[in-house]
C-alpha cells in the first residue's frame, strides 16, 4: 500500500503536468441501422487536463453519452463503429489502437466510469463487497484479504457508515443514493486518473444529488483525478465544471472555461440554453425556449445543424432582406438568404451560408472555441483541438446566518 | 374494551416489543432451498431421493454375498470390505465429505460443491492405486462353506446376495417367486431381484447426475457464447442446434450406443449428456440476450473485468434460475433414457439396471414376470416423479412470478 505522502506527491506531479490527460481529436462514431448509417458523434474534439472537471452538456441524444462510452471503447460493435479520429490518453497512446486486452487494463484502472442508474448498475446477486473486491484484486494484484481492506476504506471514503457491515450487504438493501456512493467507491477503489461520470445524479433526489456532487468534488481534490462529467443540468455544470463543452447534434459547438461560457456565450445554441433556465429573482410570464426540436440523426439538416432553430441566423436573414445587414467583423458571409422549415413545418428565411456550410469548431477568442458562422473573427480563427488548462478557484463556502454565499 | 381493540392493542404491544428489523439477507441459493423445502410434495420427493441416495451409496453393505465379518480357522476377516471396488471407496469418501459439510455448515453451497469435487479428484489416484479387490470372486462359496462348517461364524448383509451372484450352479433358483430367502424373487439368471434393485439405484442416480452435468456444461458454454456475442456466432450456433434437434434424441442415442462396442457406465453418461444439451443452450442464450444489455454488465465491462468473468460470474449467476429448474427435469429424463436403452438391450452390459431388469421380466417367456417387472417399474416411476416434484417446487421458489396464487 502506498503511503499517503507519496500519493500526495503523485497528485502534485499529476497536477503540475502541462500535457492533457485525455485528448480526443476529430472522433466520429457511426451506428449501422437498417435505415442506413447514423452518426451520433461527428468530429468531436476536446481535452481533459489532470485534476480538471470537464463537463459535456447537451440535450438528450446529442451524442454526449456515446462520446463517453467510446473513450472506454464500450460502444456495442456491431452495430457501432468508430469512423475516425484519435483518443489519446496519457501514457497509453491512442486508445483506439490498443488491443482488447490492453484496453481491459485501461478500464477501471486508468479510466473508471459511473453510470446514470445506480439502481441497476450493481449486480443483484453479489454483495457489494464481492463486487468491489473483484475489481481491486484484478487491477491491483493484491490478496483477497487486502482487497477487502481497500474496499472497506473506499466505502468509508464515500461516506458510507459502518462500511464493514455494508460490505456484506446486497444492493437491494440500499437506497439509490447509497448505491451511487457504492458505484463511486468501486470506481475510485483503483485510484483512476480519469473518472467518466455519465449523468451521475439524474436518477437521484435533488438533496442526494448535491451530496453526491459534493462528494465527487471532495474526492477529486483529495486525489487529483480528472472528471469528465456528462450532464444536461446547467446548474450541475455551473457548480462543478472547470471547462465546459456544449454538444449539439453530435458535435461540440462551444468549448470554454465555465466562467467565460456563462458570462459570454458565443454560440446561439448556448445562448438559447441559458435563456431557457429560470432565473431566481426575475419574474417572467413565460420561460423562453429554443424553438423546434433536436433533429433526428437520420435526417440531419444540411449546413449548420442548428440553423432551423437558430435565432441569430433568422435575425440576420431579416436584416439582409431589409438591406441593413451588418455582420460581425472577421466573418465572411455572403448576403444571401435561403428558405428553411422548422420541425413544425413553419417556413422562414435563414442565411444561405448557415443552410449550406457546416461550421467547424474554431478558437474565436483566446481560450474560447465556438462553431457558428455569425461569430466575430470566425473566418480568421484557427480550427484547433480545444485545450484549456484551467481550473476554477476553490472558494470556500461561507455560511452566514442561514444563507449560503459562495 | 371490545375484543377487536384488545387484539389490536396486543398486536401493538407485540410490535413494540419486537422492533421492526429487516430480515437478514440470504443468498439466492439459500432462499431457494428454504422455499423449496416449504412445499410438502417437494419434501416427499426429496425424501425418496435421499433414500435412493442412501441405497446407492451403501448398496455393497445392504446387499452383498460377502459376509461383513467371518471367522475361518479362528481368524477373523472381512470379505465385504476386501471386495469393495475403488469406485465404491471413492463414493464412500465423497459421502463422508458431504456429511461433514452438512453438519459443519460453514461453507457456501458453491464452495461446498467445489470442495467435494476437489476431495474426489485428490482421492481418486491413491484409491485406484491402493484398493485392489480380488479379481476372481466366488459368491456362493461363503454359503456353502458356512453350511459345511468351514466358516465358523459369519455376519451377513440384510440381503445376502450380490446382484452378480447368479447361482448359476442352481438352475432351480431361476425365476423363483418371492419367498423368505429371496424377498422379491429371482430373475431369469437366478439373481436376487431385491439386490438388483438396490444396486441399480447407483446406475440410475449416477447416470442422472453426471449425464445432466455434462449436458449443462456443454449447454451453458454454447448458450453463453451465443447469447453474449450475438450476430454471426449466434446465427451459426442456433442453426447447429436446430440441426441437432431435428433428429429425435432417442434415435440419436440408439444410433450412437449401437456403434459403440464397449459400453460401460461412463460411455453411457457421456452419450446421454452429449445428446441433451440443446435445451440448456437455448435457455441460457435467451436469458443472456436480456442480461447483456443490463447496466451492471456494462459496468462490469467498464471496470475492465475479463470477458470470461463477466460471462460466467456476473451474467451466469443471474441466468441460473431456469437452468437450475430444467436440470432437475433433465436428471429425470436422463434416468428414463438410460432405462429405455437398457430395456432395448443396448444399454449397460452386465450391470444391474432398472431398464435391464424390465427386459429380464419380459424375457421370462409369456408376458411379464410380475415380481421382476413391478419393482424396477415402480422405482423408475417414483424416481422420475420425485425429480419432477422437486423441480416444480424449485421453479416456484426461484420464480415467484410463476407461483400459483391460492
Amino acid at each position: 500500500m502506498r503511503s499517503i505522502p507519496s500519493f500526495a506527491k503523485e497528485i502534485e506531479t499529476r497536477m503540475a503536468q502541462k500535457q492533457p490527460l485525455l485528448e480526443i481529436k476529430n472522433l466520429s462514431v457511426g451506428f449501422d441501422t437498417n435505415r442506413g448509417l447514423i452518426r451520433p458523434v461527428r468530429e468531436v474534439s476536446l481535452s481533459v487536463y489532470p485534476g480538471q472537471t470537464v463537463a459535456l452538456v447537451g440535450e438528450s441524444g446529442c451524442g454526449k453519452s456515446v462520446t463517453a462510452l467510446s473513450i472506454l471503447r464500450l460502444i456495442p460493435q456491431p452495430p457501432g463503429r468508430v469512423l475516425g479520429g484519435q483518443i489519446n490518453f496519457e501514457g497509453r497512446g491512442n486508445l483506439l489502437d490498443l488491443s482488447e486486452k490492453e484496453m481491459r487494463s485501461v478500464r477501471g484502472k486508468d479510466i473508471a466510469m459511473i453510470f446514470q442508474e445506480p439502481m441497476t448498475s450493481l449486480n443483484p446477486v453479489y454483495t457489494i463487497g464481492d463486487q468491489i473486491v473483484e475489481a481491486v484484486t484484478l487491477h491491483q494484484g493484491v490478496s483477497t484479504r487486502k482487497a477487502y481492506e481497500i474496499a472497506e476504506e473506499s466505502l468509508n471514503d464515500v461516506g458510507i457508515s459502518d462500511p464493514h457491515r455494508r460490505l456484506r450487504e446486497y444492493p437491494h438493501q440500499m437506497s439509490g443514493g447509497m448505491r451511487q456512493r457504492v458505484m463511486i467507491a468501486m470506481a475510485l477503489s483503483c485510484k483512476p486518473k480519469l473518472l467518466i461520470a455519465d449523468e451521475p445524479t439524474t436518477a437521484l433526489d435533488v438533496t442526494i444529488q448535491a451530496q453526491i456532487l459534493e462528494l465527487l468534488r471532495k474526492l477529486q481534490r483529495e486525489r487529483g483525478m480528472s472528471i469528465l462529467l456528462i450532464t444536461h443540468d446547467l446548474g450541475v455544470v455551473a457548480e462543478n465544471a472547470d471547462v465546459v463543452g456544449v454538444m449539439y447534434a453530435s458535435r461540440v459547438v462551444e468549448f470554454a472555461t465555465v466562467e467565460d461560457l456563462f458570462d459570454h456565450p458565443q454560440h446561439p445554441y448556448t445562448e438559447g440554453l441559458f435563456k431557457s433556465v429560470p432565473k431566481l429573482g426575475s419574474r417572467a410570464e413565460r420561460l423562453e425556449t429554443i424553438p423546434g426540436m433536436v433533429p433526428n440523426p437520420m435526417r440531419f439538416p444540411a449546413g449548420c445543424k442548428f440553423h432551423p432553430r437558430c435565432h441569430r441566423t433568422r435575425a440576420c436573414a431579416v436584416a439582409v432582406e431589409s438591406g441593413q445587414a451588418i455582420f460581425p467583423a472577421g466573418t465572411n458571409i455572403p448576403k444571401e438568404i435561403a428558405a428553411a422549415t422548422d420541425s413544425e413545418g413553419q417556413r422562414f428565411s435563414v442565411l444561405k451560408k448557415c443552410a449550406t456550410d457546416e461550421p467547424t469548431l474554431r478558437e474565436v477568442k483566446p481560450q474560447h472555441w465556438s462553431a457558428c458562422h455569425v461569430t466575430e473573427n470566425f473566418e480568421q480563427s484557427p480550427a484547433s483541438v480545444p485545450q484549456l488548462d484551467h481550473r476554477r478557484e476553490v472558494v470556500p463556502m461561507i455560511v452566514d446566518e442561514g444563507t449560503i454565499t459562495v | 374494551m371490545s375484543i377487536e381493540q384488545a387484539e389490536s392493542s396486543q398486536m401493538l404491544a407485540a410490535a413494540a416489543a419486537e422492533p421492526a428489523m429487516p430480515p437478514p439477507a440470504r443468498s439466492l441459493i439459500r432462499q431457494a432451498y428454504h422455499d423449496t423445502l416449504a412445499s410438502v410434495l417437494a419434501r416427499i420427493g426429496l425424501a425418496w431421493l435421499f433414500m435412493l441416495a442412501f441405497f446407492a451409496v451403501f448398496a455393497p453393505f445392504l446387499a452383498d454375498s460377502h459376509p461383513y465379518v467371518m471367522k475361518v480357522n479362528g481368524r477373523w476377516s472381512s470379505p465385504a470390505l476386501i471386495h469393495l471396488t475403488p469406485a465404491d471407496v471413492l463414493l464412500l469418501i465423497a459421502t463422508a465429505t458431504v456429511v461433514v459439510l452438512a453438519i459443519w455448515r460453514r461453507l457456501s453451497f458453491l464452495r461446498s460443491l467445489g470442495l467435494i469435487a476437489a476431495v474426489v479428484v485428490v482421492a481418486a489416484a491413491p484409491v485406484y492405486l491402493l484398493v485392489r479387490p480380488p479379481v476372481n470372486v466366488d459368491y456362493s462359496q461363503y454359503r456353502d462353506d458356512l453350511a459345511s462348517g468351514k466358516i465358523q461364524k459369519a455376519i451377513f448383509a440384510p440381503v445376502p446376495y450380490s446382484p452378480r451372484d447368479r447361482l448359476r450352479d442352481q438352475p432351480e433358483a431361476r425365476l423363483e417367486k418371492p419367498s423368505r430367502r429371496h424377498w422379491l424373487g429371482t430373475d431369469t439368471n437366478g439373481a436376487d431381484v431385491f439386490s438388483l434393485l438396490l444396486h441399480a439405484s447407483r446406475i440410475a442416480l449416477s447416470i442422472g447426475f453426471i449425464a445432466t452435468s455434462i449436458s449443462v456444461v456443454i449447454g451453458v458454454l454454447v448458450g453463453a457464447v451465443m447469447g453474449y456475442y450475438v450476430g454471426t456466432v449466434d446465427l451459426l450456433g442456433m442453426r447447429a442446434i436446430e440441426i441437432f434437434e431435428a433428429i429425435p434424441q432417442l434415435f440419436l442415442l440408439i444410433t450412437i450406443t449401437a456403434l459403440i462396442q464397449d459400453r460401460n457406465i461412463y460411455v453411457m453418461m457421456a452419450v446421454i449428456g452429449a445428446t441433451s444439451w440443446t435445451g440448456y443452450a437455448r435457455f441460457l442464450r435467451a436469458e443472456f440476450f436480456t442480461i447483456r444489455k443490463l447496466d451492471y454488465v456494462q459496468a462490469a465491462v467498464a471496470a475492465g473485468l475479463p470477458t470470461r468473468i463477466i460471462l460466467f460470474r456476473h451474467m451466469l449467476a443471474n441466468a441460473l434460475t431456469p437452468i437450475l429448474v430444467s436440470t432437475t427435469f433433465g436428471v429425470a429424463s436422463a434416468i428414463l433414457y438410460e432405462s429405455i436403452l437398457s430395456f432395448l438391450g443396448i444399454g449397460l452390459v452386465d450391470e444391474a439396471s432398472w431398464g435391464a431388469m424390465l427386459q429380464q421380466a419380459r424375457a421370462g417367456g409369456a408376458g411379464f414376470v410380475l415380481w421382476i417387472a413391478i419393482p424396477p417399474g415402480a422405482a423408475i416411476f417414483l424416481t422420475v416423479f420425485a425429480y419432477n416434484l422437486v423441480g416444480e417446487a424449485l421453479r416456484d421458489a426461484l420464480d415467484p412470478k410463476l407461483r400459483k396464487r391460492d
